[in-house]
């Protein structure tokens, strides 16, 4: 386990090199001299030779890559050239706040699309089943920007009642801080939640059908036993591997549920970078959610062997 | 020279005065507002507040003219005159009133001398920490504006050849011309006073640390993407104002969630521009919100319509005009959620300035024409101009910024277009790429854009058509009337200078060096528990708020 785990590491640092060259290239391909733009929309210098120094332009592209490589490693993503903030700064106060959303949106996703889906697998074609099925796909099709501006604007219509209000900092009020974020996740989750649901139904339908399950039923095991004890851990492992593509749905999603609720994350601040022209935190932030993935996936590889003490590496 | 302020200056102020109340009680706004009640103003409290955007243009006012950035310094600068606000100045009319400046004087044509209150005191934030404001101030301010480059409002005092500080107290104004809207120019939301030791200190203005004035609030915290948050200023000028302890400024990007704040309760005014309501809302909010407090007037903003008017096709008067009368006003305000039909006509000078802006009816032959909208007229010019099959052509706007009513009315104008042949391919751009660069002439064919920034009306057709202007971006040299707004500038007698305004919008209307347009007539509303408020066109929230105290 622990050479499989090293050999994964060993093998995520190509797939991050490579993360970072397209990370760093990528602005460099942008039609039009991108610098001269940001120079003359953004005055983020006092003239264009300024503005090549000040992004590290005047130099050979290989040299710029090596140098933005070795701040890279030790942790230095350069300045944002809008807030004039250290980059590693900037992400360090957002990321919690996008970290927590999605960790609320995944636990919703977990545990609305989990029992759900076993409850529709053990009561196949059943009302319950019917209803999970028919609002998993409503759950779908709605699109989380929908879903929240329909929750946000309803009440205050009916009721003079909104969800929304100000952000609460952390340092102001820790449980008000974690409580603005139920909705939100709740609306990030739901599309999650609604795929988790059909899949986990489908792949404990298969896994009841299973010779091993039909003994276990024919000893007389109860319905509770066969079903979580035996069958629901064979068929979560394509559970497991959709939650981590669920990671990068959830973060897509942040950006315009942050947005709609004002909440001051990771989503909101790429989209100001990116109108911004601000290429060092775009840099960072397109970095780190190359991180966030490629550790995700590990984490996942690693959850089978837990799950399922066949899998040995 | 005197210590109060002039004659003539009184005399125009009277006379504009007396002609606005006249106008708009002819043909204002309609005011819902209930009359202010005589009671003694409580302090204490917050206001509340939204804005559309984070100040992402930055908090440097010699950097920017973005609304976005204007909106949040005046909460917390001052200047050295403004327009005056509160319950008795009536939307869409501008009245002078002194800020910092206690009196001022003309001595002779181009010589204005200012004297300042004395005592104002910095906010005590370092690292100005409260030390007097002085006229040393007041110098470097201005020397500022007119040097830093990309200054994008430096048009706003260009008329001003030096500056003097003789005493403490005393500021005198040099021009290089006669400028009879040199005071209104100086009441600018642009002009804020600012502190040497604060452009020292960070470079430029552009972080909320920077933000350091004289204003009846301090800004005590900025939370990109959250809110602005002021406290009073307990060294401002003016006993006993502000009357509210703080103000709290959400920064909402989304229209849905500002308007569920506003009727949960959760905001002072509605969440709009300018605290203006939706009309497709207005309904909704007045059963949400009892006793709402509104007021109906026209907003300044409209479109901006610019061409490369010095290359073909557009250098075609005929193309103008077609461009125009394509276009059906009716269409873009039936479908536009703050209007719902609601509009007024603007010749070259909006409507929204009653004073100033010229009635249709009073244009020539030709202007008039400009506001009829008729599709076969546009094909007729077109084919007149050797256009028989119409032509192909781009158009540049900001995709973001404005919000999706202001795209609804690219789409309708774009559809309009196409109709009468002119197949415009709409490109859209980022609003701060936008603000920076298109509106400033990087732009091959034609752009859209919202004006409606200034409050002078002057600024109207001095800054887009006369040579050499930054905002000249139609390259318009027409020596006629270039020659009529230099002499309007010269002429202080403001009955003369009036019927040189109207020639110059009859004359624009005329060669149609602009697209005809409208603004939409909107609805400001507040809650009921705020008093002494009342709202106007431009950036100054903070000036406006500032007399408004909470009722609770």
């Amino acid at each position: 386990m622990r050479r499989y785990v090293f050999r994964r590491f060993i093998v995520a640092v190509p797939s991050l090199l490579i993360a970072s060259l397209i990370v760093f290239t990528l602005p460099r391909l942008i039609p039009g001299d991108v610098v001269q733009l940001m120079f003359e929309e953004k005055s983020y210098a006092k003239d264009i030779e300024e503005m090549r120094a000040k992004l590290g332009l005047d130099r050979p592209i290989a040299v710029q890559y090596v140098e933005w490589l070795g701040r890279v490693v030790r942790g230095d993503l350069g300045e944002s050239l809008w807030t004039r903030q250290s980059v590693v700064d900037e992400l360090g106060r957002r990321l919690p706040v996008t970290a927590l959303l999605g960790f609320e949106a995944l636990a919703v996703a977990i545990l609305i699309g989990v029992p759900i889906g076993i409850i529709a697998a053990v009561r196949q074609d059943g009302p319950l089943d019917f209803v999970a099925r028919s609002a998993a796909i409503l759950g779908l099709s709605i699109p989380a920007f929908v879903m929240a501006i329909v929750i946000i604007l309803l009440p205050a219509i009916w009721w003079g009642w909104s969800p929304v209000s100000t952000f609460v900092r952390f340092s102001d009020d820790p449980a008000a801080y974690a409580r603005q974020f139920a909705l939100p996740a709740t609306i990030l989750g739901i599309a999650s939640a609604a795929a988790i649901m059909r899949l986990t139904r489908g792949m404990l339908l298969e896994v009841l059908r299973q010779d091993y399950v039909r003994t276990a039923w024919a000893k007389g095991l109860r319905e509770r036993t066969v079903v979580l004890k035996h069958s629901l851990k064979n068929a979560v492992i394509p559970v497991v591997t959709v939650l981590g593509l669920q990671v990068a749905q959830i973060a897509g999603g942040a950006v315009i549920v942050e947005t709609i609720f004002g909440i001051p994350g990771m989503g909101q601040f790429l989209v100001e970078a990116i109108l911004q022209r601000d290429y060092p935190v775009i840099q960072g932030i397109n970095l780190l959610i190359v991180m966030i993935i490629v550790a995700t996936n590990l984490a996942v590889d690693l959850t089978y062997a837990l799950l399922d003490p066949r899998i040995r590496y | 020279m005197n210590s109060g302020v002039p004659d003539a200056v009184l005399t125009r102020r009277d006379l504009l005065k007396a002609v606005g109340v006249v106008t708009i009680a002819v043909t204002g706004p309609q005011l819902r507002s209930r009359p202010a009640e005589a009671q003694t103003p409580k302090r204490g409290g917050t206001l509340r507040t939204s804005v559309i955007s984070d100040p992402v243009t930055g908090f440097d006012p010699h950097q920017t003219i973005s609304f976005v950035t204007m909106v949040p310094l005046s909460f917390a600068y001052s200047r050295l005159v403004k327009v005056k606000a509160g319950p008795d100045v009536k939307p869409m009319t501008y009245p002078l009133e002194p800020d910092l400046a206690e009196s001022w004087s003309r001595t002779d044509e181009t010589t204005y001398v200012f004297k300042l209150r004395k005592g104002v005191r910095w906010h005590p934030k370092p690292p100005v920490n409260g030390r007097e404001l002085t006229s040393d101030d007041v110098k470097y301010t201005y020397e500022r504006f007119l040097s830093v480059k990309n200054n994008g409002n430096r048009p706003v005092l260009e008329s001003v050849e030096r500056i003097e500080a003789p005493d403490k107290y005393t500021v005198k104004f040099v021009l290089k011309e006669p400028n009879a809207w040199f005071l209104d120019n100086l009441a600018s939301t642009s002009t804020w006073i600012i502190a040497k030791e604060c452009v020292e200190k960070f470079g430029d203005l552009k972080k909320a640390e920077s933000v350091v004035g004289t204003g009846p609030w301090m800004l005590e915290r900025w939370e990109p993407n959250v809110r602005l948050h002021y406290v009073r200023n307990p060294n401002y000028f003016v006993p006993g104002l502000p009357y509210a302890d703080a103000v709290d400024v959400l920064i909402d990007k989304d229209p849905s969630s500002r308007l569920a704040a506003f009727l949960a309760g959760k905001l002072d005014f509605a969440p709009e521009y300018q605290h203006v309501i939706r009309r497709l809302d207005l309904a909704v909010a007045k059963q949400r919100r009892p006793n709402l407090q509104t007021a109906e007037y026209a907003w300044f903003t409209s479109f901006s319509t610019g061409l490369k008017i010095d290359k073909p096709p557009f250098n075609d008067v005929r193309v103008r005009r077609a461009l125009s009368r394509a276009v059906s006003l009716a269409e873009i305000h039936e479908s536009n959620a703050f209007s719902q039909g609601q509009y007024v006509l603007n010749p070259a000078v909006p409507a929204a300035s009653a004073e100033w802006s010229i009635p249709i009816d009073q244009l020539g032959p030709e202007g008039r024409k400009l506001y009829e909208f008729s599709t076969a007229d546009a094909r007729r010019l077109l084919t007149e101009a050797g256009h028989p099959n119409g032509f192909k052509t781009e158009v540049e706007a900001p995709g973001t910024g404005y919000g999706p009513d202001f795209l609804d009315a690219v789409q309708v104008t774009v559809k309009n277009w196409k109709a009468a042949g002119i197949d415009a391919d709409l490109k859209l751009k980022e609003y701060g790429a936008f603000i920076s660069s298109t509106i400033y002439g990087k732009f091959d064919h034609m752009f859209l854009g919202l004006r409606g920034a200034w409050t002078d009306p002057e600024a109207y057709f001095y800054r887009v058509y006369m040579p050499g202007q930054p905002l000249n971006v139609m390259n318009v040299n027409d020596p006629k009337l270039t020659e009529m707004i230099k002499l309007q500038r010269r002429t202080f007698d403001v009955p003369k200078r009036k019927q040189i305004i109207y020639d110059i919008q009859r004359y624009l209307a005329e060669q149609a060096y602009f697209g005809t347009n409208s603004s939409t007539k909107v609805v400001s509303a507040w809650e009921p528990h705020i008093k002494n408020y009342m709202p106007n066109n431009g950036f100054d929230y903070g000036g406006r708020m500032m007399a408004a105290w909470i009722d609770k």
